[in-house]
């Protein structure tokens, strides 16, 4: 058990102004079996209506309109996070065959199926220990490197080239495991020293969500913070937005994850 | 019917002028360009009888109420995945499927306002369903039409016979409006005069008193939705029928490429502070994967035996239905579950033998992909061409609007195909449609 503190900065500079900027966010960290949220504070700007919900995965959304003219859209959000990542996050097997299927960005193309058939059989192992195996050979395979690839660039476009970042590891990861039939899912968050947010995946462990890195080839310790889960990134799209004007757009983002010592 | 055939289609052309000039058109795209064309109307109607069309409206009730059923058991409980009467990867890795409805209670609980069910008649006089079309099928507005006009220019071929009047289309789905309509107005809105079914939304907006409206008229506001007149005015609506598909809908929360769409509109279909008819989502229950368990749905949700039959479907999915299709492959037809009107139809007779490894290769490795059906030996029907009359295949499209309780509507859309040789009825391959009567006694 760690308590870490947070903090979550977004900002979009416009060339041009921008209005009617109507935006969807998750970048929310909220309670559950793993980790408790405490002195949240969150702080958008500009904006002239907005309302929370959650979305069809159990994830915090804000969604609302800035009306007005505005030339940069910030989002902040602070808090402290309590984790115990031996919480048991659960599932019921038959809502969860959703996490099974392939989907635009994990669909496995040639070079992830072929890689696929290069692997020991698995027939022997545990879902989980597939998951683990399939990790450790891709993290072998593959290399960080930052710049190479995009939102939307898909698991196999990455895999291609043998490189990416921690978006394309998790894409790759939950093809490779959807090729095994097992469910899986795509995690947004923070972890300490990235300076910009994570990403990972949790594979269903008979009825356990658990979640692994595949960035860092590692089981997620106590020092992840969850934003949101889905089939992919696109399900936990940080900032979805659309507006009139602007012109050329760019994003800052600054995540800062420290202990909180005893 | 108190006229003879002469006079009746002596009246044929006139009909068809008239038709032009109301622009009852339809649209299509053939190589990424707009054509617009007419949609020939024959002057012979497609006559059911009452019994006949007794049947086929208890049978039209029944499937349309446990497709209901079954959209709102996959967007919630997902019961029947649970208790393995249908193959979950049909629902999920179908593009129909939308994660985002799950959870969603549409108001009034209705998810299928408006099924347009494809039916044909084999030769020996039983009826199947073929498609069931229940995101936003079109076409009711043809058979409406077309019936005025003929009453109009031909009123002898109305005396005498007990023919159910069709004009109540818009007052059925007016009732559909008003039951499921959350507080404001009804709109139609439309992509706008490029879709290929234009003509239909101006011509139900005028007829139901709702207003047609793109999707720069509409806005939202402090979580409702808001009509915006010329003036500036403000209106609240509470029942968008959306003539354009599910991805186009909302940007902020489908396809944010798009264009077109009204941003948080969906987030306030979530909220239940609006109805979306027909419902998104709905084509996780009109893939033609998925048709192959309608019948099994019917009896699950229902308990009841289905009243109307699937033509006889295989899905090379399962191994037996695989094998099934690779050795009987020649009397089967072939379809691609991804496409649509008329398209990834392939006759299994009218491959060369080349071709037909080919397919079988790909039968084999994209099994998921293809469903094979017998092809039915359709009831032809007679058409006036060249001043005589010719038998052609034709379909029908039943409407089913649901409110309190199902309503099928009494008439439909019969579409032919004019060329002699081919099955393939859609208006989008140049079919021609006729108007359809029911007989009241």
């Amino acid at each position: 058990m760690r308590r870490l503190r947070y903090s979550y900065h977004m900002q979009l500079n416009f060339e041009e102004p921008v209005r009617e900027h109507n935006f969807k966010l998750r970048c929310f960290p909220s309670t559950d079996a793993r980790q408790k949220i405490s002195d949240e504070r969150i702080k958008i700007y500009p904006v002239h209506f907005s309302n929370s919900e959650r979305d069809s995965f159990g994830n915090m959304c804000i969604y609302g309109t800035a009306k007005q003219i505005h030339s940069h859209f910030s989002v902040d959000v602070t808090g402290t996070a309590e984790i115990d990542i031996n919480g048991r996050i659960t599932a019921e097997p038959h809502k969860s065959g959703i996490f099974k299927y392939e989907t635009p960005l994990t669909r496995a193309g040639k070079s992830i199926r072929e890689f696929h058939m290069s692997l020991d059989p698995m027939n022997w192992m545990s879902h989980y220990e597939r998951a683990l195996y399939m990790m450790h050979e891709l993290y072998d395979d593959f290399t960080y490197s930052p710049g190479t690839t995009g939102i939307a660039t898909t698991a196999e476009q990455s895999f291609e080239f043998r490189r990416g970042v921690c978006q394309d590891y998790a894409h790759i990861l939950l093809a490779l495991c959807r090729l095994e039939r097992i469910p899986c899912r795509y995690v947004a968050g923070m972890i300490p020293g990235e300076g910009a947010t994570h990403a990972w995946t949790e594979v269903l462990d008979g009825d356990i969500w658990r979640p692994i890195d595949p960035t860092h080839n590692r089981e997620c310790g106590d020092t992840y913070i969850k934003f949101s889960s889905g089939r992919d990134a696109q399900d936990c799209a940080i900032n979805q937005g659309v507006f009139y004007g602007g012109g050329r757009q760019v994003q800052e983002v600054r995540v800062v994850v420290s202990e909180i010592l005893p | 019917m108190a006229l003879t055939e002469e006079e009746l289609c002596s009246q044929a052309g006139s009909v068809n002028e008239q038709l032009a000039r109301y622009g009852v058109k339809f649209g299509i795209y053939k190589n990424g360009e707009f054509h617009e064309q007419l949609f020939p109307f024959d002057v012979i109607p497609r006559v059911i009888g009452h019994e006949e069309f007794s049947y086929l409206e208890r049978g039209l009730k029944q499937r349309v109420t446990a497709l209901n059923e079954f959209l709102r058991d996959i967007y919630s409980d997902r019961k029947i995945i649970a208790d393995g009467v249908i193959a979950e990867e049909f629902i999920y890795s179908g593009s129909g499927y939308i994660a985002q409805c799950d959870g969603v209670s549409p108001p009034g609980g209705i998810y299928s306002h408006i099924s347009g069910i494809d039916l044909v008649q084999g030769k020996n006089g039983s009826w199947y369903v073929l498609e069931d079309n229940l995101r936003i099928p079109s076409g009711a507005s043809y058979p409406m039409i077309a019936r005025e006009l003929c009453m109009r220019s031909i009123p002898g071929a109305f005396t005498g016979s007990s023919t159910e009047d069709n004009r109540n289309y818009p007052e059925l789905l007016r009732h559909v409006m008003d039951y499921v309509n959350t507080g404001g107005h009804s709109v139609i809105l439309t992509p706008g005069r490029f879709n290929a079914a234009y003509f239909e939304h101006s011509y139900f907006a005028e007829r139901t008193g709702a207003r047609l409206v793109t999707c720069e008229d509409l806005t939202v506001e402090n979580d409702k939705l808001y009509f915006i007149d010329y003036s500036g005015k403000k209106e609240q609506v509470g029942a968008v029928y959306r003539r354009i598909s599910d991805e186009y809908l909302d940007p902020v929360n489908f396809n944010r490429q798009s264009l077109i769409g009204i941003p948080h509109i969906f987030d306030i279909y979530r909220k239940g502070n609006v109805a979306l008819i027909n419902s998104p989502g709905n084509g996780a229950a009109d893939d033609k994967g998925i048709y192959y368990f309608v019948p099994r749905m019917v009896k699950y949700y229902l308990g009841e035996e289905p009243i109307l039959q699937n033509a006889p479907t295989y899905l090379p999915y399962y191994d037996a239905d695989m094998s099934y299709v690779l050795e009987h492959f020649d009397s089967l037809v072939i379809k691609d579950v991804a496409e649509a009107g008329g398209y990834g139809v392939v006759f299994g007779s009218k491959l060369s033998s080349g071709e037909k490894e080919n397919f079988k290769a790909m039968l084999r490795s994209e099994p998921r992909r293809f469903i094979a059906q017998e092809v039915i030996d359709f009831r032809d029907i007679d058409i006036y061409e060249d001043g005589q009359r010719v038998p052609r295949k034709a379909d029908l499209r039943a409407f089913v609007l649901m409110s309190d309780e199902p309503v099928v509507w009494k008439s439909g859309l019969t579409r032919f195909s004019r060329n002699p040789d081919s099955f393939i009825v859609n208006s989008s391959q140049g079919g021609g449609f006729k108007d359809t009567w029911i007989l009241s006694e």
